[in-house]
């Protein structure tokens, strides 16, 4: 009996053995396989996009994510902070500065998973400054003129022949050949086309000196007059070049192309008129403005004071007018 | 697919009907080439009809009785624009159904499926739209030398409208920007592929730039110069390219001769008042062109118990902020008074407020739909000069928020600095109901924040796919696979 039972425990041992062994293959008998199996058609597919937070504080900080995945129905977040996720959509909020690979697993339900993994440049974004403008020559030096075919001038850089005559080199302010002199009873004019930010504030400064008064009868005092022109206002069909150098600025057949464009009201972002001082120093006059709707505007600055009529239908009074530099800031 | 070759029988003249009858002929007898030669005399076809500039005249306003939708409850019909507040106001934090009914529920609860017929009327009426505006524009050389520039202008003006529409409802969509037959080798690889969204955008500025050029500031209930200008300000903003151009175009509509109306009320209740930019006219008991969408908004005025009415959560930023907009804005709801309806476009008068009915029958109403106006414009001038920026303090962006914030009987900005969240709630309240905040959040990039925070107070399902719309599953059927379904549906 004690025999028969033992041997009973090893056929069953065995037997158990066997069909420990051979489970795996008896089973497969009963799966689809090969040709019989039916794939999975509509596979997931894993995408997402993201945005940052906006607004005050720390709201940088903060991340969502838009699920766009198609054909699965679990997700698993892991946005590369330590922090997961199974919702459908994804936020987190990171500690700083840094970066973070955020990645997205889709599983349908028949298992199939797709991974899209994106890196994330978390940075906190600046206030944006506004830069300050380029002029090209504000110093008024005399510079080759005309691509070197014309005489060296102190209005390189400054001409456009359709609305003026260019102003002529000269010396002062403890310097030579370092100023631009707007002539006595002349059209003289320097015209010049600079880039900014729209709706930006700016400030010019112009440094400049009258000849004493002639008192003639009747007076006709020079003045010098400061516009701001708007982009908006260039002849039509006109992209404005920034030149690196003065010598390259062409003289005529651009931006500005009549004094009536100029004098046209809804063309003018800043009409200031600079009277004599009372002395020959060379002063500072300040004015700011806004450029509004312009990423493009000039500035124009002429004699005035005289007769109307000539070439233009404007000249100066009978005082000559020292230009010593122009700057232009941006005010943040 | 889009009900091209059948207009429905809605005729604003005898032109369009005379339009409609050799469209219809077409269909019919489009069997062989030259089944119609000689081509008869007793019956329209197309391509005899287009003679003169008087035929081209009714197709343009052909177009404009696609946009204004079939005033009907048949589940066949194009209603156009009459169920666009389903698609925009209801899916946004505005408005709800009264009794959380049927279909028009999922679009509140952020559970719309591909099967959503008012998606699918949606999608085919304007695509009908589209197709109208196409039909002009093939046919533009029977115009005067004199009209063609505004003929051209009208018509692409209106296919831009409805594409934007589209593109910001949908995604990437079918592209067609010629009388598609049916006939044509091409039609399924165009009718049902989807084109990326920059692409569509190309051409909606493209239209855009052309009715600019065309066009001028005669009318309010069809395409202007300023409706043009205004629509690709909105265009620049969305695409968030175009800061600068979005505010030129703002400065020239302000430079235009519009003016904001004294009272808001006459806004809504003084048609084609010097605020509007652009409307789609109604006539109230006319059968061919009154609306039914002011009685859907009532209490079981019309075919569903109410709908678009007002959630709590816009009533109270509307308290909070609406000054003098706010009795104009919603209402409370006599029949049942713990619900508040929307107060514009009211289309059976309200004595309390001193307005009366647009039409005998409030299911025939004659309320005009505002798709434009001036105060729009003023704030777009304000995020135009934000230029994507948290906030702004330049003038001219002061000046333009406080001429819509004085209208409303409030002060101008309190600490002369705009931010964008004081922005976005000034245009809910001031376009509340208009179909625009939906647009509005997603524009501001503030719709998932906003729409997942609202939708867990109010037991929603929204997630982000919800941002776009399912592309109808008629289409996707026909498609035969070749249309592909957008994320989440």
């Amino acid at each position: 009996m004690k025999k028969q039972l033992k041997n009973s425990f090893w056929v069953i041992v065995a037997m158990a053995t066997m069909t420990l062994i051979n489970s795996c293959d008896d089973f497969e008998q009963f799966e689809p396989i090969g040709e019989n199996s039916i794939e999975d058609a509509t596979p997931p597919n894993a995408f997402f996009s993201y945005s940052q937070g906006q607004g005050v504080g720390d709201a940088w900080k903060g991340y969502t994510f838009a699920n766009a995945s198609t054909s699965a129905t679990t997700y698993a977040w892991d946005f590369g902070n330590g922090e997961t996720s199974t919702d459908v959509d994804g936020a987190t909020v990171y500690s700083g500065e840094g970066t973070y690979t955020v990645s997205l697993t889709a599983s349908d339900d028949l298992g199939v998973v797709s991974t899209y993994s994106e890196t994330l440049e978390v940075v906190e974004p600046e206030e944006p400054l506004v830069a300050n403008p380029t002029l090209i020559n504000p110093d008024f030096d005399k510079l080759p003129k005309n691509n070197g075919n014309s005489s060296d001038c102190a209005c390189s850089g400054w001409d456009n022949d359709d609305i003026g005559e260019q102003g002529e080199s000269s010396s002062g302010n403890g310097g030579s050949d370092n100023v631009l002199k707007f002539d006595n009873n002349e059209p003289d004019h320097i015209y010049q086309e600079f880039e900014v930010t729209p709706n930006a504030e700016y400030s010019i400064a112009i440094v400049t000196s009258f000849k004493g008064l002639e008192n003639n009868t009747p007076p006709m005092d020079s003045m010098l007059e400061v516009r701001v022109l708007s982009g908006a206002g260039y002849v039509s069909g006109y992209t404005p070049i920034y030149y690196a150098t003065a010598t390259e600025y062409p003289s005529s057949g651009y931006g500005y192309t009549t004094v009536a464009q100029v004098e046209d009201t809804t063309n003018n972002i800043l009409t200031e008129t600079i009277v004599n001082p009372g002395n020959d120093n060379y002063n500072t006059t300040t004015y700011t403005f806004n450029v509004g709707a312009n990423n493009s505007v000039a500035l124009f600055v002429r004699g005035m004071g005289g007769a109307a009529g000539g070439e233009y239908g404007y000249n100066s009074g009978d005082e000559e007018i020292r230009a010593d530099s122009v700057t232009i800031t941006a005010l943040n | 697919m889009f009900n091209f070759n059948i207009i429905k029988m809605k005729n604003i003249t005898k032109h369009i009907k005379k339009l409609n009858l050799f469209i219809l002929a077409v269909t019919l007898f489009s069997c062989g080439e030259d089944f119609l030669s000689p081509a008869p005399t007793s019956v329209l076809i197309a391509d005899t009809y287009f003679e003169s500039e008087a035929d081209l005249e009714a197709a343009l306003v052909n177009m404009y009785d696609g946009i204004q939708g079939v005033n009907s409850t048949s589940n066949g019909d194009n209603h156009a624009l009459q169920v666009e507040f389903y698609l925009t106001e209801m899916r946004s934090d505005n408005t709800r159904t009264k009794s959380s009914e049927g279909e028009a529920a999922q679009f509140e609860n952020y559970s719309v499926v591909a099967t959503n017929g008012i998606v699918s009327d949606y999608y085919r009426s304007f695509y009908n739209v589209i197709f109208r505006a196409n039909t002009v524009l093939a046919h533009l050389d029977i115009a005067t030398d004199a009209n063609r520039a505004k003929i051209e202008g009208e018509a692409k003006f209106v296919r831009a409208y409805a594409y934007f529409n589209l593109v910001r409802l949908y995604g990437d969509i079918p592209l067609i920007d010629k009388v598609l037959e049916i006939t044509d080798p091409e039609y399924n690889s165009i009718a049902y592929t989807r084109i990326a969204k920059a692409t569509v955008y190309e051409l909606i500025e493209s239209d855009l730039l052309t009715a600019i050029d065309g066009l001028d500031n005669t009318y309010v209930s069809r395409a202007s110069l300023a409706a043009a200008q205004t629509l690709l300000a909105k265009v620049y903003l969305t695409l968030g390219t175009n800061y600068l151009d979005a505010q030129l175009l703002c400065e020239a509509v302000m430079g235009s001769g519009f003016t904001l109306e004294p009272n808001f009320k006459d806004v809504f209740y003084t048609e084609l008042n010097n605020e509007l930019i652009f409307s789609i006219g109604y006539i109230g008991d006319s059968s061919q062109d009154s609306q039914n969408f002011s009685a859907e908004w009532l209490n079981a005025v019309g075919r569903t118990s109410g709908v678009n009415y007002t959630t709590e959560d816009v009533r109270t930023v509307i308290d909070a902020l609406g000054g003098d907009r706010k009795p104009y804005s919603y209402r409370v709801d006599t029949e049942q008074p713990s619900q508040f309806q929307v107060a514009k476009y009211i289309p059976d008068g309200d004595t309390t407020l001193d307005i009366a009915p647009t039409s005998t029958d409030p299911t025939s109403a004659g309320n005009d739909w505002i798709v434009l106006r001036y105060a729009d414009v003023l704030l777009m001038h304000v995020e135009a000069i934000m230029a994507g920026t948290s906030s702004t303090s330049v003038q001219a962006a002061l000046d333009s928020f406080e001429l819509v914030r004085l209208r409303a009987g409030l002060l101008a900005d309190d600490d002369n600095n705009i931010t964008k969240q004081e922005l976005l709630d000034e245009r809910r309240v001031e376009l509340a109901f208009e179909n625009q905040r939906f647009f509005d959040l997603v524009r501001f990039n503030e719709a998932q924040n906003v729409l997942s925070a609202f939708s867990t107070a109010t037991g929603g399902n929204f997630n982000a796919s919800d941002l776009l719309l399912p592309i109808p599953q008629r289409e996707i059927n026909l498609s035969n696979g070749l249309l592909s379904q957008n994320p989440g549906y």
